[in-house]
């Protein structure tokens, strides 16, 4: 097998007693589309914090290997803008857009480039870029509201505007976090169908509710339960489905 | 019964006068009217002795336990001491005073003669008929004071045996004195002499001296005296003694001694110098930490005061997200509060009255009550408007402080005003050496009833769980049904009204003016900072935490410089820490 | 918040030709003509702008450069920072010093040392004044050491994510800590006193009406320049970036870019610039103290901004403008009452006008568009808080 280009070992993190995730060890492999799943609590938006350096753990190990000949790098020593520019994006639970700021200007801001004080005091859009963002603006279809200030969209346009702005910078590895809530259903699916194309070239995951949308985006991959900030399994989407654990976490969660 | 009239008069006369009265009444001699002591009839002999037996009568006057012989001894020999002749032939020893304050209605240059043997003035005689003087006139009421019209009296002869005399006793009349604070510094006065002669008087006085601070003294003295003495021995055991009671001056003296180059005529002995060595160490030791210990108390008094200002701002700032900068000026409101209800209590009461002294207890619901009021006509009038938007409450309220301090100036002057400290904050008391003011004490004290109070509100009163819901979530309490708006109102009250209770134990520290608030209320933000926003606990320690460190700088670093140091410890302490010392944790993005 | 975003998706002209004009014209007025009318026109002539005006026009010229700066950080940056005041007088001490030597021995003790040291007993000049003999290492210090305190403080607090009501609070506490410091007469500053009688400016004499034009003129042509290169870092990438760390640091963060370092970078450009202008302010005035780095400075230049308009940069400078010119009406004309009328300035700009006064006419246009429509009664307050 392949070696993990995500990959977290024994990793623990205490909020004021509260063990938010507890001996967790997760692997994410190049090109993989990873599902996460769980109950309200159970360590999902916890454990992306810790990936993208908004939180450190207090014990364990967080990897991140480009290719499996390159040096495998610490993420816990680094902090979030430093993980980023390594190639890891995180979309946000709540859409989290620069409101003031119109489609298009949020995309720019997000382009892949130099990130730098002077770089963007002497920035000019090339014409690479442009072609970017054009197609970038068809695909999470927005070419209509691009002078629109982002405050103004809608909630699922939002999330979509933040899928695009993770793809503007190209990132190796997409965190995505509950792209799902509060669209349609058929932009869900779209979401899921965009997600899916995204395979391959991406390694994902995605932290979903929606047993729907997970079920379409899943399609054949690894999912993983997450319970008590811990893998309860990981599995197939059917497997995990059946797993007695699994359904005992999500229905009589009486007993902890 | 003469007493209470008295007493009643002077309240009558103070009743009409300013405030400043309450002073003046206390450095006022209180009226010698008990029976004199016993050796008060020596002195008297002595003065009317012939003046050949005079010197050997004054001598006499050694070890004698009476006030009185150090004044009119002192006035003896600056001539100021008469004998009156009384119509029956007697001659009295008499000072003369100003008539004004024993005889109402005299002129003011006219005197009054204060008899050596019980210090009440002499009186004149019932018959008006024949004056044996010319200069000395009757008044025809039968009890008043016999009055004189100018110093036409001859004073009282000395010779230059008496005044050597007079001088001598003089020197040791305080060691015998029944004041225990005049025999403690006229002993201390006679150890630090080097005068050996006075070893024996002070050895037979430690025989008999019951008051333990006059005995450490005497002990002391004797002591420092013994330093002298030609036997090691005796020397030896002086050093032990003067380690025992913790003496500064020898620690002082041994110091200088100890510096002495080797050959120095006057430099201690090898088994001086040890001893010398042994007792500097106990005595600094001991006043280290004597000093250490005040410094610590000071610190836990200036960190009560910073608490007192900087809760109501752990409330307003802290659960409500208010940057009110008018917060110095809602103290301010709570010292003037004070100011007026002590000028209430002195046109009822009379400064300096019994019931004066009980003004602090009603200024203290007056000056909570007077700033939550004012606090809530701002959260009504600007702040309720503002609850998203902090960094703009910053400047509105910014706004609102200039108007309230103009308005100080044009109510109270733009002059700091008096504020009397109540007869029981006054003072101290000492315990091992370390002063402990009965103001500061006071704070302490009540910052920790406060605190207390606070937490009571917050914890165990269901407005305080209505604080608490709204705080964290302003729409979700609305939604449950919480008022939200009287849950702020009321809150911001609370905060200011905590501002007025600091403002009023401030007015017992300090001056009282339309700009004090600004003094205090960087420090106090500081304080809510450094605490941890919305931690009430950690408001309590960083405040006394703040004020311990700035006291035991000041004394090093000088008041401005240990300041700054702490304002820019806190500003690194906030590196390592930023969210304080208890932080609030957030999951939200921003 | 309220600040407006008129941000263009395509590349931003720097100006278009409407506001070249709008730029241009003014600067031109009152750079060249006003002084020209002041230095040609006979006294007695309507049209000529006194010399006092002009002096009083480049103070005023020098306060907008500072307001400009507190609006960069605050309007664009969302850094309320209460330690402009400080930047200001720093850059105005570094200069006062250069002016202190210029005296020379015409001090009211006839000797080569400034008179306050002569009075404080100094037997020769501390070595750190000597450089400040030269003019432009004056001007130099009068950049570099507010910026670089604003480096040692910005690094401090912006590393560590301080932001929001803790910076200003930091901020406040900073220029309190430092005007304490100046206060007192052992720091070496003159104390109480700080610097006066000032004598001459490059050997010209203080006094003189040329050399005061002069100086009116390098203010009005120092506040266009700032003007013109905040308005590029506010067009640029880079001032779409300031107002999205404003808006949403954490999401500036996690698009890869080191805020801090952003934050800092404005942070110290301001400082300098501003502590140049607290340089040209020294010399109008003619005295330099404590009291203009205290914080109640700091917020005073706030409500500038506020009353301008943040987030705009015309805002600050007409805020600036307007409230010292009715400060000086009100200081005159009812002393006592100045403290209310700039309390209520606070109060009422934040409740009811947020956008400040360049809102205003837009406000009107939407009320008397809103008149218009609904006959000839006014249905509400146009200007009612949006927020």
């Amino acid at each position: 097998m392949a070696h993990p280009i995500l990959q977290a070992e024994d990793v623990s993190k205490t909020y004021d007693g509260f063990r938010a995730i507890n001996a967790l060890n997760f692997y994410l492999f190049p090109g993989e589309l990873r599902t996460v799943i769980g109950p309200n609590g159970a360590g999902k938006s916890t454990f992306f914090d810790l990936l993208t350096g908004r939180a450190q753990p207090d014990t364990g190990s967080i990897k991140y290997a480009d290719s499996d000949a390159a040096p495998a790098i610490d993420l816990t020593e680094l902090n979030e803008y430093e993980i980023q520019r390594l190639g890891i994006g995180r979309k946000f639970q709540t859409p989290s857009v620069f409101a003031e700021h119109s489609v298009h200007t949020n995309l720019v801001l997000s382009l892949k480039g130099p990130r730098g004080v002077f770089a963007s005091l002497f920035h000019r859009l090339d014409s690479t870029q442009r072609d970017r963002l054009d197609a970038l603006l068809k695909l999470v279809r927005l070419e209509d509201k691009r002078h629109w200030k982002a405050g103004l969209l809608s909630h699922g346009e939002k999330q979509w505007l933040e899928i695009g702005m993770l793809l503007a910078s190209e990132p190796r590895v997409l965190l995505v976090d509950e792209p799902a809530a509060g669209m349609t259903d058929e932009e869900t699916h779209r979401t899921g169908e965009l997600l899916l194309s995204l395979r391959g070239k991406h390694s994902i995951v995605v932290v979903e509710h929606d047993m729907t949308f997970v079920k379409q985006i899943s399609d054949g991959g690894q999912v993983t339960v997450l319970h008590q900030g811990t893998v309860l399994c990981e599995g197939k989407f059917d497997e995990v489905q059946s797993n007695p654990q699994v359904r005992a976490v999500y229905l009589g969660r009486g007993k902890h | 019964m003469p007493r209470l009239l008295a007493h009643l008069l002077l309240l009558l006369a103070l009743l009409a006068a300013p405030l400043r009265a309450a002073d003046e009444e206390q450095d006022e001699p209180a009226p010698e009217l008990a029976a004199p002591p016993p050796d008060r009839a020596r002195l008297v002999a002595a003065l009317l002795a012939p003046a050949a037996e005079q010197v050997a009568a004054v001598r006499a006057l050694v070890g004698a336990e009476d006030a009185a012989i150090e004044p009119v001894l002192t006035a003896w020999r600056a001539g100021e001491l008469f004998l009156v002749p009384l119509p029956d032939g007697t001659r009295v020893p008499a000072t003369l005073a100003p008539a004004a304050a024993h005889a109402p209605g005299a002129a003011p240059d006219q005197l009054v003669a204060l008899a050596v043997a019980d210090g009440r003035p002499i009186l004149a005689p019932a018959s008006t008929a024949d004056s044996p003087e010319p200069n000395v006139r009757n008044t025809n009421i039968a009890p008043a004071p016999l009055l004189i019209a100018s110093r036409q009296l001859r004073p009282l002869d000395t010779s230059a045996p008496l005044r050597r005399a007079i001088r001598d006793v003089l020197e040791v009349a305080g060691v015998s004195d029944p004041r225990p604070h005049v025999r403690r510094e006229s002993i201390a006065r006679i150890g630090q002499s080097h005068k050996t002669e006075h070893l024996p008087l002070l050895l037979a006085r430690l025989e008999v001296e019951k008051s333990s601070v006059v005995l450490r003294t005497l002990r002391e003295a004797v002591a420092l005296l013994r330093l002298s003495d030609p036997d090691p021995a005796v020397r030896a055991e002086a050093f032990v003694t003067l380690g025992d009671v913790r003496s500064l001056i020898a620690a002082a003296r041994f110091k200088e001694a100890l510096a002495l180059p080797v050959g120095d005529p006057s430099a201690p002995s090898a088994a001086d110098a040890v001893g010398m060595r042994r007792s500097l160490q106990r005595i600094e030791g001991h006043w280290a930490r004597v000093n250490f210990a005040g410094n610590l108390f000071r610190g836990l008094s200036a960190g009560s005061v910073l608490l007192l200002i900087a809760l109501g701002l752990a409330i307003t700032f802290g659960l409500m997200g208010v940057i009110n900068m008018a917060h110095g000026e809602l103290m301010v409101v709570g010292a003037y509060a004070t100011f007026v209800t002590q000028n209430i209590f002195v046109s009822v009461f009379g400064a300096g009255s019994a019931g004066f002294h009980y003004y602090f207890v009603a200024a203290l619901p007056a000056a909570f009550v007077s700033a939550a009021l004012v606090g809530l006509v701002i959260e009504r009038s600007v702040i309720q408007f503002l609850y998203k938007r902090p960094l703009e409450s910053l400047l509105a309220t910014w706004g609102v402080s200039l108007a309230l301090q103009q308005t100080f100036r044009l109510i109270f002057g733009p002059a700091n005003v008096q504020i009397n400290a109540p007869s029981w904050l006054q003072g101290g008391a000492t315990v091992a050496d370390v002063a402990f003011a009965y103001n500061r004490l006071f704070v302490i004290g009540f910052a920790a009833l406060v605190v207390f109070g606070v937490w009571l509100v917050l914890n165990r009163t269901p407005l305080g769980l209505l604080v608490r819901a709204v705080m964290q979530n302003r729409q979700m309490a609305s939604c449950i049904g919480v008022r939200t708006t009287r849950v702020n109102m009321m809150t911001f009250a609370f905060g200011s009204g905590l501002a007025g209770l600091a403002g009023a134990c401030l007015a017992q520290l300090g001056n009282v003016g339309p700009s004090m608030g600004q003094l205090h209320i960087i420090d106090s933000f500081m304080v809510v900072v450094s605490g941890g926003v919305g931690n009430i606990l950690g408001t309590v320690f960083a405040a006394l935490g703040i004020g311990t460190v700035d006291q035991v700088l000041q004394p090093v670093l000088g008041p401005v410089m240990g300041k700054i140091l702490v304002l820019f410890a806190i500003i690194l302490f906030l590196q390592w820490r930023p969210g304080g010392l208890f932080p609030t944790r957030s999951r939200s993005l921003d | 918040m309220s600040a407006p975003a008129s941000l263009s998706a395509v590349e931003p002209r720097f100006f278009t030709r409407t506001q070249w004009a709008a730029f241009l014209v003014p600067t031109l007025l009152l750079a060249l003509v006003l002084p020209l009318l002041n230095a040609f026109l006979p006294a007695d002539s309507f049209l000529r702008p006194s010399d006092f005006t002009l002096n009083l026009y480049g103070k005023y010229a020098t306060y907008a450069v500072l307001a400009l700066g507190v609006d960069l950080l605050w309007g664009y940056l969302g850094i309320l920072s209460l330690g402009q005041a400080l930047f200001f007088a720093l850059g105005g001490y570094a200069f006062g010093m250069h002016l202190l030597l210029m005296i020379g021995k015409d001090g009211q003790y006839k000797s080569d040392l400034p008179d306050y040291m002569v009075f404080l007993g100094y037997k020769a000049l501390p070595a750190h004044w000597e450089p400040f003999y030269s003019f432009p290492f004056a001007t130099a210090a009068a950049l570099i050491v507010p910026g670089l305190l604003a480096f040692v403080f910005g690094w401090l607090a912006f590393r560590s994510r301080i932001k929001g009501v803790y910076l200003s609070i930091l901020t406040q506490a900073l220029t309190y800590a430092a005007a304490l410091l100046f206060f007192r007469n052992d720091f070496g500053f003159g104390g109480n006193n700080g610097f006066t009688d000032f004598k001459r400016i490059l050997g010209a004499d203080l006094s003189s009406p040329d050399t005061r034009r002069w100086l009116y003129v390098a203010s009005v042509v120092l506040l266009a320049g700032v003007f013109l290169l905040y308005r590029w870092l506010t067009r640029a990438k880079f001032g779409h970036l300031m107002q999205a760390i404003r808006d949403g640091e954490n999401r500036v963060l996690f698009s890869g870019y080191a805020t801090a370092r952003y934050k800092l970078f404005v942070f110290v450009l301001v400082a300098a610039i501003t502590g140049l202008a607290g340089a040209l302010y020294v010399p109008q005035v003619g005295i330099i103290n404590p009291s203009e780095m205290t914080p109640e400075k700091s917020i005073e230049a706030v409500v500038w901004v506020a009353v301008g308009g943040r987030g705009t940069l015309l805002g600050p400078i007409l805020g600036a403008i307007f409230v010292n010119a009715l400060k000086s009406w009100a200081t005159r004309a009812a002393p006592e009452l100045w403290l209310y009328i700039l309390g209520g300035l606070f109060v009422g700009v934040v409740l009811l006008l947020p956008g400040g006064l360049v809102s205003l006419p837009a406000k009107l246009r939407a009320f008397v568009a809103r008149l218009r429509r609904s006959g000839d009664v006014p249905v509400a307050d146009a200007s009612k808080p949006s927020a």
